[in-house]
């Protein structure tokens, strides 16, 4: 089979596997409003872990790039939010702020593959011997980002399959950038710290920014702050075990 | 010179700098609440940096133990909070004046200083120059600590020198930890992936349950998480320029 090809197939089979992360919402019966602060804490906790675990690969590219990539990110989902807020949005039958920052979440985590996919693209160039444990660990890795996602969406109203659905669709990018990045390994090894960057700032300032504000208003702090640096610990084991 | 004297010398440093977070109060004696939320997110900042290089310190040794170390770092200060009284304290109110208010303010700084000190003592026991790292990045961060505790004593009456006595008072446990904790180390190597988990997992839950849940209400969202992003964004820069 022509090895583009294989590259795409790998990158798809990936981000159908972010749809996992719906699955355990299917069993929760009934979502209560207290609930979003625990969503929003749990989604917390698995993106800083995942930027932590983004900058310390973009770092081995270069500190300056991933950093400066991470501060376009900030200006990015600001300029984002700032839009969003002036239109009275609908989105799955939620409007208002409850839409807004379900768009923002598909936002940073659909630019988010875009950098992930680059990243698959750029460790499929070193050889094809390695493909399969790569793309597998990435497919686990996958999975706690459609959580994420489904933390923020299914509390405010999503179904479980639109959740999944959704979450698959924040994946697309990843094998529509890793085909490029694999074909064109050089160049876009030097514009990867850029792109790590720019996902990791943009998935921490929505994090600081939207999701742990309202989590604090939501519930008793020592809760939330325990969810948050559990899941952020939880995060940073599995992604080091891959 | 003797390592354990080394470790004194940087924690001790560490420490005493806090006593320039008295200084933007001479300046102006009533601080605007938003410069103290800024304040609270500088210092989340630097901690969520600081949590972050020890992760990456930890990256290539990782084991199941610095997974435990930071559950029970976690957990340590949680249980810590809950015995004290401290869980729920709101540690930014100015106008509140009970006695019991100051005392519970001060002991909750001292459990968080002493969190700080083990993370100081870790970094020590992974090399010189990355303990030196730590300290300077924990002391840099101890100063906007320093000046939201000064200004809640100073509203409270306490005089400015006087606050800035006790904010260097509160981070005393800093040097004793640091050092306690970089000798246990030294003497059972076997317990640094234990204790890199444990400084990680107990600078995260800091920074959730005393730092970012005060700054929001203080100032807007988007300034709180800006601030904090170029906090840690400059120390990355450091950890990535050759650790």
């Amino acid at each position: 089979m022509n090895q583009v090809f294989v590259v795409f197939l790998y990158g798809l089979a990936t981000a159908l596997a972010t749809g996992l992360g719906a699955v355990p919402f299917a069993f929760a019966r009934r979502v209560s409003p207290s609930a979003i602060a625990y969503a929003n804490a749990v989604a917390s906790g698995l993106m800083l872990g995942a930027s932590f675990g983004l900058v310390a690969e973009g770092t081995d590219y270069g500190s300056w790039q991933t950093v400066l990539g991470a501060l376009s990110g900030v200006a990015f989902i600001r300029l984002t939010q700032v839009l969003l807020r002036r239109h009275d949005l609908e989105f799955g039958k939620v409007r208002g702020g409850g839409a807004r920052q379900m768009l923002l979440m598909l936002i940073v985590m659909t630019v988010h593959s875009f950098a992930e996919g680059v990243a698959v693209g750029v460790s499929f160039g070193g050889g094809m011997t390695l493909a399969f444990v790569i793309v597998v660990a990435i497919a686990v890795h996958n999975i706690p980002e459609g959580l994420a996602i489904s933390a923020v969406l299914r509390p405010r109203g999503m179904s479980v399959a639109a959740c999944a659905g959704w979450s698959i669709m924040s994946s697309l990018p990843q094998p529509i950038m890793a085909v490029p990045a694999f074909l064109l390994v050089d160049a876009f090894t030097r514009v990867l710290p850029y792109g790590i960057g720019f996902a990791a700032g943009a998935m921490v300032f929505l994090v600081l920014e939207e999701l742990l504000p309202e989590a604090f208003d939501r519930a008793r702090r020592p809760h939330v702050a325990l969810v948050v640096s559990l899941t952020l610990v939880g995060m940073m084991v599995f992604q080091r075990f891959l | 010179m003797d390592p354990t004297f080394v470790v004194l010398i940087y924690s001790v440093g560490a420490a005493s700098v806090s006593g320039l977070g008295a200084v933007p109060l001479m300046v102006r004696a009533r601080l605007p609440l938003s410069w103290i939320g800024w304040s609270n997110a500088l210092a989340a900042g630097l901690m969520l940096g600081a949590a972050y290089a020890l992760m990456v310190m930890g990256l290539e040794r990782v084991t199941g133990a610095e997974m435990l170390g930071a559950l029970i770092g976690i957990g340590f200060v949680y249980w810590t909070h809950a015995v004290s009284g401290t869980a729920d304290l709101d540690l930014n109110r100015l106008e509140e004046t009970s006695p019991v208010y100051g005392y519970k303010v001060l002991l909750s700084d001292t459990l968080h200083a002493s969190a700080e000190g083990v993370a100081i003592g870790v970094a020590m026991t992974v090399s010189l120059p990355f303990g030196a790292f730590m300290a300077l990045a924990i002391a840099v961060h101890n100063i906007p600590e320093a000046t939201v505790l000064a200004a809640i004593l100073t509203s409270r009456g306490v005089r400015l020198r006087d606050a800035a006595g006790l904010a260097v008072a509160a981070n005393v446990s800093q040097v004793l930890l640091a050092i306690v904790s970089f000798a246990l180390i030294t003497a059972a190597p076997a317990l640094l992936p234990w204790g890199l988990g444990f400084a990680v997992g107990s600078l995260v839950y800091l920074v959730m349950v005393e730092l970012l849940p005060e700054c929001y209400r203080q100032a807007g969202h988007t300034s709180i998480a800006l601030v904090t992003i170029v906090a840690m964004g400059i120390l990355v820069l450091l950890v990535g320029g050759g650790m």
